[in-house]
């Protein structure tokens, strides 16, 4: 019992290897030419790899018959001990097989329509094995940039921005880990939703509470149209490649004074409508309330 | 729901439909375009005597909530307000036992709507069981749900287009609430209140 | 732009046209704790939403009720009694209360295979409590209710334990019986009576787990 047991240790071993070598075999066949074979006679160098790979691969099969050649079957039928009840279980809950079923047509029934939609794709757009191409020129240079900031980064600065205005609410949401999505709502005046990428702010889209908080459909109402727009404005004038930190602040900081944004009156005309909009320009400098048509 | 201000209107030595008329050219002229038409309307019933001290129930409906009847309850001392699905109005009808309405009360107010900019313009004309009572005007500025916010942003829009008319205080109704989100009830209950003003005026209401 | 009409004749046109659901379509039976397991796994089979499992409910319910004597002679009850029924959910917060009117089970045939009773069922924001004691209606008595809805195509059944309300807390109810309610019901508009025979079907395969059966509130002394 315990050599057998042994055996077939050995069987499912030189398996796992023989699956793993040819696994590699493809792998290189998929990947085609690579840097590494040089410029001279690469083709040669290529053939020789897959040859070497082969001959394992050869090796591992020879294994793997010995492995199964030395198995000795069983003789008469496996004894299943009591799991041979488990047919005769007629209280379907115990063996929870009904969820599982369900479970498993669903699932096939998915991969069929996955697979056929996969199958059309695939035939209609051929594609090259190889679609890199191994130009010599020099790598490009890389630049330090704020779009690579580790997520921690990001959320210290979200929180301490957090912190600065007691009457704003930041609610992060993070479908991308190191591009957060947060949703910054101002009071009860309203809401914006801002995309980072890294450091650096990629889009900014205001709504009122009520409105959904999509990243992609503008609000409804003419007031808060304009303010995003003006939200681009700022965005473009505070960044600043060098100090995305500080952008990202005072972006923040100038968005705040928006909280006034309905009771405010205009600093130069003094009323609070202008073409039936309150002040929705914030000044960069003095965070003074003025309409489009006076600043 | 933007917060809402409801007032009361009149011209001197003009008919309803004339005042209607000139406030529509008013707010013409300001940009705004005609999107349709409204109604609001209010029935009243009253409990029956067996039912110990008397009560009040106001049904009212608003084409802005179309699917939704509104119950103001009146105790004499407090209102209590309700939302509801339509299906209300027939449950009011089983009820007939109970609380029987009064015909005559039927109040409503129904014009011509308007769109400016992000302010809704109702210009209604007030009925009381089909006899014309007045000239409801409703300003709605739909971005702000806070009435203290953006009190002073609607006082200057009322002034532009009604004049020196125009209410300078904020209604009654919402002088308490100022610093709460406006809902579509608060609407209703400004209604009421004038609805109920217009019932026991004997003629033509001014202001 | 059409004009909007006024609500209340736009509810009379839809009630001639017979397409508001008030009429109530009802059987009703029981099964005992032990065996409440094996009806859930007959009706997860037999019902629409199979993959998503049974849905859950946890709700309460208060029955009010109106009532003032009667005055006219020739009827034969002494009182006038309206009730109707409020009913929230304990376990999901932000859904509207539930108001409900259930009237007088209909005679009618007796060959009907189920009870057909008008209802009138709505959602109504959470101020209906105070709304219903201010318009004099008083509490008659009041529920916890805990179980399962199933769906299978217009009909609803629900299997649930009812629980009596125990002091001021939820957690302290006491459950009233061993058993689970089982109900199987349909609200419909009136005169579409074919229901009833489905219902009927439906119940024929519950059996002999839970017998569905017409329940006449009378016999049962009971002042509905």
């Amino acid at each position: 019992m315990e050599r057998d047991i042994e055996q077939l240790n050995a069987a499912l071993n030189a398996i796992k290897v023989l699956r793993s070598n040819v696994r590699s075999v493809f792998e290189s066949v998929s990947n085609g030419l690579r840097a590494d074979h040089g410029d001279e006679g690469k083709e040669t160098k290529f053939i020789y790899e897959l040859q070497e790979l082969l001959t394992t691969v050869n090796n591992n099969l020879r294994d793997v018959e010995n492995a199964v050649a030395n198995l000795t079957p069983q003789a008469g039928p496996f004894s299943l001990g009591n799991t041979t009840y488990l047919s005769q279980e007629t209280t379907q809950e115990r063996q929870a097989l009904y969820g599982q079923l369900v479970n498993s047509y669903k699932w096939t029934d998915k991969i069929r329509e996955y697979s056929a939609v996969a199958g059309n794709i695939l035939a209609a757009n051929s594609f090259n094995k190889t679609y890199k191409t191994y130009s010599t020129a020099k790598r490009r240079k890389t630049t330090t940039s704020n779009h690579n900031v580790a997520p921690e980064v990001i959320e210290n600065l979200i929180s301490s921005i957090d912190r600065l205005f007691p009457d704003v609410t930041f609610t992060p949401n993070r479908p991308l880990v190191p591009n957060p999505i947060i949703q910054v709502s101002l009071g009860r005046v309203l809401k914006a939703i801002i995309a980072f990428k890294g450091l650096m702010i990629e889009w900014v889209v205001v709504k009122a509470h009520a409105e959904s908080n999509d990243l992609w459909t503008e609000s409804r109402y003419r007031v808060f149209k304009r303010i995003t727009e003006n939200c681009h404005a700022a965005m473009c004038h505070f960044h600043s490649p060098l100090m995305p930190e500080l952008a990202v602040r005072s972006f923040m900081h100038w968005f705040h004074s928006y909280i006034t944004l309905f009771s405010a009156p205009c600093k130069r005309c003094g009323n609070h409508l202008n073409s039936n909009l309150p002040p929705t320009w914030r000044d960069f400098r003095s965070l003074e309330p003025y309409h489009e048509e006076c600043k | 729901m933007g917060v809402t201000i409801l007032t009361q209107f009149a011209l001197e030595n003009k008919t309803g439909p004339q005042t209607v008329e000139v406030l529509s050219k008013r707010i013409c002229a300001l940009g705004a375009v005609q999107q349709g038409h409204f109604l609001v309307d209010c029935e009243t019933y009253t409990s029956v005597p067996q039912l110990g001290h008397q009560r009040t129930v106001h049904v009212l409906h608003n084409s802005e909530q179309p699917a939704t009847v509104f119950s103001l309850l009146d105790n004499g001392t407090k209102i209590t307000a309700l939302a509801t699905d339509g299906l209300f109005d027939l449950l009011m009808m089983k009820m007939s036992q109970f609380y029987t309405s009064k015909k005559q009360t039927k109040a409503e107010s129904k014009g011509l709507r308007y769109e400016i900019g992000d302010f809704y313009v109702k210009l209604g004309t007030v009925t009381v069981s089909s006899n014309y009572k007045g000239i409801l005007v409703e300003v709605e500025y739909r971005p702000c749900v806070v009435p203290a916010m953006c009190w002073d942003l609607l006082k200057e829009f009322l002034q532009g287009f009604l004049g020196l008319t125009a209410p300078t205080n904020p209604p009654t109704y919402l002088q308490n609430r100022m610093q709460e989100v406006y809902t579509p009830i608060d609407t209703i209950h400004q209604y009421l209140e004038h609805f109920t003003m217009f019932r026991k005026s004997p003629g033509i209401y001014r202001n | 732009m059409s004009l909007p009409g006024n609500a209340m004749d736009s509810l009379s046109a839809a009630l001639k046209c017979n397409i508001i659901p008030n009429q109530e379509y009802l059987l009703q039976g029981s099964v005992l704790d032990q065996y409440v397991e094996v009806l859930l796994h007959r009706l997860r089979g037999l019902c629409d939403n199979v993959d998503s499992g049974p849905e859950s409910f946890h709700d309460h319910e208060i029955c009010f009720s109106l009532r003032i004597p009667n005055t006219a002679a020739s009827t034969p009850m002494p009182m006038s009694i309206f009730s109707l029924r409020v009913r929230r959910a304990l376990d999901v917060s932000d859904t509207p209360y539930q108001l409900r009117y259930i009237g007088q089970q209909e005679l009618g045939d007796k060959n009907r295979p189920t009870v057909v009773r008008s209802s009138i069922d709505m959602a109504c924001s959470s101020t209906i409590l105070e709304f219903l004691t201010e318009l004099g209606c008083r509490i008659e008595f009041e529920y916890i209710a805990r179980g399962y809805m199933f769906r299978k195509g217009r009909m609803k059944i629900t299997v649930s334990k009812i629980f009596k309300m125990g002091g001021n807390k939820p957690e302290s109810v006491e459950p009233i019986s061993q058993s689970y309610l089982v109900e199987l019901s349909v609200l419909a508009p009136s005169g579409q009576d074919a229901i009833g025979e489905d219902m009927r079907i439906f119940a024929e395969q519950l059996r002999p787990l839970v017998q569905l059966e017409k329940i006449d509130y009378k016999r049962l002394g009971n002042i509905m």
